[in-house]
């Protein structure tokens, strides 16, 4: 095996929904990571989808993906021998990893504080929803309640539906990429200095950088942006920008962005196809040759002639949405690509398991798992690194690692510590 | 000194827009010195995009150095503007690598090729380089150049068909999502796991972050339930697999809230203890007995009922409220927050003073994301506001590159230098 970029480096994680992410990270970034979970496993074990509707902690997809390569120790932080037990591991680590409400860890002789006693070059990382400090600390937390107070919620949907959250607990996702970060920055100067320290992660502040525009556009402007759904601020459909419908599912395109080949040579294609209509026709001819985003802007602020143009303009749109209804989604991806229009696919998971590109570039990976007598496909990795690859080892089952860990570890004495 | 993680290394960022420019941000606030290539010619798009200042009588103020949106992705860097389509633009731009401990770029392969900075041409210039590229597909592959940006992506990274209600079609998050911390924190710790391994073994290396590829392992659930059971998973709202009640109910509205005065909680219940709280907490007692909602799996057939009960019982009341009233009862609510809130109304934020406000010379005072992750004993921090564009053009070219007066006068007179 290639060496591993964090190779030599042991986190030992107390952390369930939140932070497992992070974990995860480092883990098949050759960290050996050591997950303490309760007994029965916490939250995310019990979490559908499970592998061939298989009901148990050892087969929930949603584990899968937030805990590769990772072992599992089971040990019960209500006992006085499981907390004497954690605090010995605790203190064979690098890093800790934890996403307990605040307090909680302290209340079990695994606080920050306790372990840096005795171990000053430890990196401590605490993910939470609020944070380690401030009126809100003590708040209960869970992956939408971040998506809310961190801004992205009230930006996503149309305006008469609820605010909605993103898929795949991005909360969550985002603290632990935030807490990844800060681990290594930990890390690096842990190893540099002897010195350890706590790395605060509040997913409410993790997802800030993600309401895009909104908090400048309060700071200089006094506006707030609302969710302005699939239109944003313009009252009519604009001809080839946005999500349309295919044969057999959706592109979303961009062609009037600044990037691609424009519309004239969406209208080409059109025309080859047979499906131009009246587009070479006046007045939609003219407009077709000036359409792109300045043209819009230049439009709108000049509400009489956009009266009068709109109009036109939601022709245009309809003929270019019937148009993409006449082929299959990939065709439509890739053909318009291939023409340098800005057109992307609504990749759905059927999709993007088949994804040319993602299949061309092996992303996808294995482990076995022996235990149900099967090889698993599994999606990959975020990145390449080329000397030092991250890779994806085989999420541990419930306490896997239990006895081969505490039985390593009841043979070390304090002094070889 | 500075004492932060990343003093003493150079970072060469010849990356724009969102992804390639909040990474190596964070570089820059934990100690990193970032010289951050431009172009005159061709400016960052998001230099010249709203939101602008305003000017005291209202009006924008204009140019390149008064987006918030280019400005919030660019503190604490240097600017230095130069032609990389010009033979001697690019050997400019390698000697600033050859300075350089990291190379960070979110350009197309295609420009990458143009502008000579493929891995193997910049390790020949510095072998210890950890050359960073976060293309959107890939290097590599048949989509290489497939054209993309951060609205595209997340429709093709998949993003758009799980997420929204289900009644709609797939019209995306309201944002360019995963430009903001999915790709950028995922390139920050490729680059910081490479840079241990430099550390230890003196070896430099490419760090490849196809955009869809960082994306789709944030979706690995509904890939791999796809790829294990075929099973298709699509959008679900505000629905969890499990929890329930788990949505955003909309509460008495807000004549305060500039733009839209509708007020909402997102509410979760994670079991049923938190659900007899959440009516205790509310004075419905009575109801978390009903054989409707008595348990999870009730609840969960009767989902539609329990929604527009608990949505009734927090209609008429302020959204704030209604959060206090359940986390005092340990119940995950929270405010629906708009930016207003958070950098005006959310006492919590204001007390760990997370935004930072710097002064700038043409927007003024104004606000910035601070480090989301908050080291206690090097905390990052964010030295100056976002450069003008080219702001820092004479201190690289003398400082960092030795060149002399004359020499940088003559590639401005050039138009090298632009």
């Amino acid at each position: 095996m290639a060496d591993r970029a964090l190779a030599g480096l042991r986190v030992v994680e107390f952390a369930d929904e939140t932070a497992s992410y992070c974990g995860r990270l480092l883990a098949d970034l050759g960290a050996q990571v050591i997950k303490v979970e309760p007994p029965g496993g916490g939250r995310e074990r019990h979490t559908p989808p499970f592998y061939r509707d298989q009901d148990s902690p050892d087969t929930s997809i949603a584990f899968w993906v937030h805990n590769t390569s990772k072992q599992s120790v089971v040990l019960d932080l209500e006992t006085v021998d499981g907390r004497a037990m954690a605090r010995k591991l605790a203190l064979t680590a690098d890093v800790i990893l934890e996403d307990n409400p605040v307090g909680w860890m302290g209340e079990r002789g695994l606080g920050f504080e306790e372990l840096r006693r005795e171990k000053p070059a430890l990196v401590y990382t605490s993910v939470t929803g609020f944070g380690q400090t401030g009126p809100h600390a003590g708040y209960a937390y869970t992956d939408i309640v971040g998506q809310a107070m961190g801004g992205i919620m009230t930006l996503a949907g149309e305006p008469d539906d609820p605010p909605v959250e993103i898929y795949g607990n991005q909360a969550n996702v985002s603290a632990s990429i935030q807490a990844a970060q800060g681990t290594l920055l930990a890390v690096l100067s842990s190893e540099q200095t002897g010195r350890g320290q706590l790395v605060d992660v509040s997913a409410q502040e993790a997802l800030s950088m993600a309401q895009e525009t909104a908090m400048q556009t309060w700071d200089f402007q006094r506006k707030n942006r609302t969710r302005t759904g699939a239109r944003g601020m313009i009252p009519v459909d604009l001809p080839a920008m946005g999500v349309h419908q295919t044969l057999d599912g959706h592109v979303t395109a961009f062609v009037l962005a600044p990037a691609g080949a424009g519309f004239p040579a969406l209208v080409d294609w059109m025309r080859e196809r047979g499906m131009a209509a009246d587009l070479d026709d006046e007045p939609y001819a003219s407009i077709s040759g000036e359409l792109n985003m300045g043209w819009i802007t230049r439009l709108m602020s000049d509400p009489a002639a956009a009266q009068d143009v709109l109009p036109k303009v939601q022709h245009i749109s309809d003929t270019v949405a019937a148009f993409f209804r006449t082929m299959t989604t990939v065709d439509c991806y890739i053909e318009g690509q291939n023409r340098r229009l800005l057109i992307g696919i609504v990749s759905t998971p059927k999709t993007l398991a088949e994804d040319r590109q993602l299949r061309a570039r092996h992303w996808f990976t294995r482990f076995d798992a022996e235990f149900l007598g099967e090889s698993v496909e599994f999606p990959g990795v975020p990145y390449r690194l080329s000397e030092t690859p991250a890779v994806i080892q085989r999420p541990p089952r419930l306490g896997e690692h239990t006895a081969a860990i505490l039985g390593a570890l009841a043979g070390q004495t304090d002094v070889a510590r | 000194m500075t004492g932060l993680p990343l003093e003493g290394i150079r970072v060469a960022d010849f990356s724009w827009f969102g992804a390639g420019p909040i990474g190596a941000q964070t570089l820059a606030t934990f100690g990193a010195e970032v010289v951050r290539v431009e172009s005159e010619k061709h400016v960052d798009s998001l230099r010249v995009v709203h939101p602008f200042a305003l000017n005291p009588d209202g009006t924008f103020k204009s140019g390149y150095n008064v987006s918030g949106y280019f400005n919030n992705f660019n503190a604490g860097k240097l600017s230095i503007t130069l032609d990389l389509n010009s033979e001697k633009g690019q050997a400019i731009g390698h000697r600033i690598i050859e300075k350089s401990d990291v190379f960070v770029t979110n350009f197309t392969p295609r420009v990458i090729d143009k502008w000579n900075l493929r891995y193997e041409q910049l390790a020949a210039i510095n072998p210890r380089i950890i050359a960073a590229y976060a293309p959107m597909q890939g290097m590599e592959g048949p989509n290489r150049d497939f054209l993309g940006f951060g609205a595209v992506l997340t429709p093709v990274t998949g993003i758009s068909y799980m997420s929204g209600h289900p009644h709609r079609p797939p019209i995306g998050v309201g944002t360019n999502y995963p430009d903001y911390v999915i790709n950028p924190g995922h390139t920050v710790t490729g680059i910081l796991a490479a840079l241990r391994y430099r550390n230890r073994t003196g070896t430099g290396q490419r760090v490849e972050l196809p955009q869809l590829e960082s994306v789709a392992t944030t979706l690995g659930t509904a890939v791999a339930n796809y790829l294990a059971n075929g099973i298709v998973e699509s959008r679900t709202g505000n629905r969890h697999p499990t929890y329930t009640p788990h949505g955003a109910f909309r509460c008495a509205d807000d004549p305060e809230s500039v733009g839209s005065n509708d007020r909402w909680v997102a509410i979760a219940c994670r079991d049923d203890g938190e659900w007899r709280a959440l009516c205790q907490a509310l004075g419905q007692s009575h109801v978390a007995a009903d054989p409707r909602f008595a348990t999870a799996a009730a609840r969960k057939a009767n989902e539609d009922a329990l929604e527009s009960t608990v949505g009734g019982w927090v209609r008429e009341r302020r959204a704030e409220e209604v959060m206090e009233t359940l986390q005092a009862a340990s119940v995950p609510a929270g405010v629906v927050e708009n930016a207003q809130d958070m950098l005006d109304r959310d006492e919590h934020l204001k007390a760990r003073g997370y935004y930072v406000y710097l002064d700038h010379p043409e927007t003024g005072r104004s606000a910035y994301d601070g480090p989301a992750m908050r080291l206690s004993e090097t905390p990052g921090v964010l030295r100056a506001p976002a450069p003008l564009l080219g702001e820092h053009t004479m201190d690289v070219c003398e400082r960092i590159l030795g060149m002399s007066a004359d020499e940088v006068a003559d590639l401005l007179a050039e138009g090298v230098l632009a």
